[in-house]
């Protein structure tokens, strides 16, 4: 059996989204959503519930410690963005693993994904484009298909440091090239498998190679280069450190400059203190 | 022993021959140890970004945050907790770069070059210089003996006073 074919085995039994998450994201798409609807959804957990009202309180989010039910927060940030936090919450616990293979530590990928997805939203309304919400959503969870690869980038640590060794090249194509499949791209087959909308399927896949999306590219090109930023950034890098390469197409067609890199960068490190609190 | 963290956009000083100051996981950030031998005083910054004009209302509440604001608080500091310029051992490591032809992720590149302007006004040599690349690196100071280490990669170096 080749890597890809146990690959695909271990895809398919990638544990299904949480129930509430899904439950939540078929509302996710429409506007008209009634509040008590998702009141109703979230209410019953007293955890989420206390989450919810921590973040609706967070100066992140423009509060100041004065909301206190689930109605208030509903109203303060709207349904979208509380249905997004929830999905936040709700998926966190499962990016927390020590991914030897990949060299992160405890933590680090929950903090690289929630790092992209608030430095996608920073570029996104910096730079006066669309989708501040779903950036968010397809940052936190663009490197899904980080936990399904890493015990085979472990198991072949001897073929991915004599490909670095060898010369120039981006850690995804090493993944390609010998495992059978990128990290982008197992992780698009999950979230796919959780029966998430195509864009944030899209963000997921093409997140290292824009060029290679045929729909969606705003998205898909906010994510990658928050996702580079991050990296950058030193946020998740890992064993191999920054060896992963910036698409200069995606550069030009948001009309990225180095100023809005490094706002967004600033702004993001304060963020990111604030929600590491909430998540841990 | 103890280990004391300095964190992103942070800067730590320590005269307690017990500590080791270090700060993990620099990219394009830069790690700079500034140490005076004879009275054994060290300290160790993290910046994120070069210049200070970016985000004004930051530099204030960060100043850490921005090689120049950050580099020029903590000599000072330095200085007055008795370091002498002249016997003064600047080790600097990070300043990565991601593969960017275009040169808009050169954040790495602009951060040294900021350094390296500050460096010379304040008439200070660089010691040990490990920046650029794309590895990311993690240095710790030991306060005791002034030996600076940068692991990088799964190696460790460890770098003795000159």
């Amino acid at each position: 059996m080749s890597y890809l074919d146990i690959i695909e085995q271990h895809i398919a039994a990638f544990p299904e989204m949480p129930s509430l998450s899904q439950s939540l994201l078929g509302y996710l798409d429409d506007p008209d959503v009634d509040f008590i609807v998702i009141q109703d959804l979230v209410q019953y957990d007293p955890g989420l519930t206390a989450n919810v009202l921590r973040l609706a309180n967070s100066v992140y989010f423009g509060g100041a410690g004065t909301v206190g039910s689930l109605q208030q927060a509903l109203v303060r940030l709207g349904t979208k963005r509380i249905l997004e936090l929830v999905l936040s919450l709700t998926v966190s616990p499962r990016l927390v693993p020590n991914l030897p293979g990949y060299g992160l530590q405890a933590r680090e990928l929950l903090r690289h994904s929630t790092w992209t997805g608030l430095a996608a939203r920073e570029l996104a309304r910096l730079l006066s484009i669309p989708h501040e919400d779903t950036v968010f959503t397809v940052g936190l969870l663009h490197d899904l298909g980080v936990i399904v690869l890493d015990p085979f980038v472990q198991e072949a640590r001897i073929d991915f440091n004599e490909s670095f060794e060898r010369g120039h090249g981006s850690f995804e194509a090493f993944e390609k090239e010998i495992l059978g499949i990128s990290h982008a791209e197992a992780g698009a087959r999950i979230l796919e498998n959780w029966h998430l909308s195509p864009e944030i399927v899209a963000g997921a896949r093409w997140h290292h190679e824009p060029d290679q999306a045929t729909a969606f590219g705003e998205i898909i090109n906010l994510v990658h280069l928050a996702d580079m930023l991050s990296i950058s950034q030193g946020v998740g890098t890992g064993i191999y450190g920054l060896a992963h390469e910036v698409f200069s197409e995606s550069v030009r067609a948001v009309g990225l400059r180095k100023k809005h890199l490094e706002y967004t960068a600033s702004k993001t490190l304060d963020r990111m203190r604030e929600l590491d609190a909430i998540f841990s | 022993m103890s280990l004391v963290v300095v964190d992103i956009a942070d800067m730590r000083i320590s005269d307690n021959p017990g500590d080791t100051l270090v700060t993990y996981s620099l990219g394009s950030c830069l790690g700079v140890s500034i140490y005076d031998p004879v009275i054994r005083v060290g300290g160790m910054i993290h910046c994120m970004l070069p210049l200070s004009k970016v985000d004004k209302e930051k530099s204030r509440l960060r100043p850490y945050m921005f090689v120049d604001t950050g580099m020029q608080e903590m000599l000072g500091q330095l200085y007055e907790a008795g370091m002498r310029k002249a016997r003064a051992v600047v080790n600097v490591a990070g300043g990565s770069q991601v593969l960017d032809s275009q040169g808009v992720f050169k954040i790495g590149e602009r951060n040294f070059t900021v350094l390296r302007k500050i460096l010379w006004k304040n008439g200070l040599l660089m010691n040990v210089q490990e920046v650029g690349g794309n590895k990311s690196r993690t240095i710790s100071l030991d306060i005791a003996t002034g030996r600076f280490s940068i692991k990088s990669g799964g190696k460790l170096v460890h770098y003795e006073l000159p």
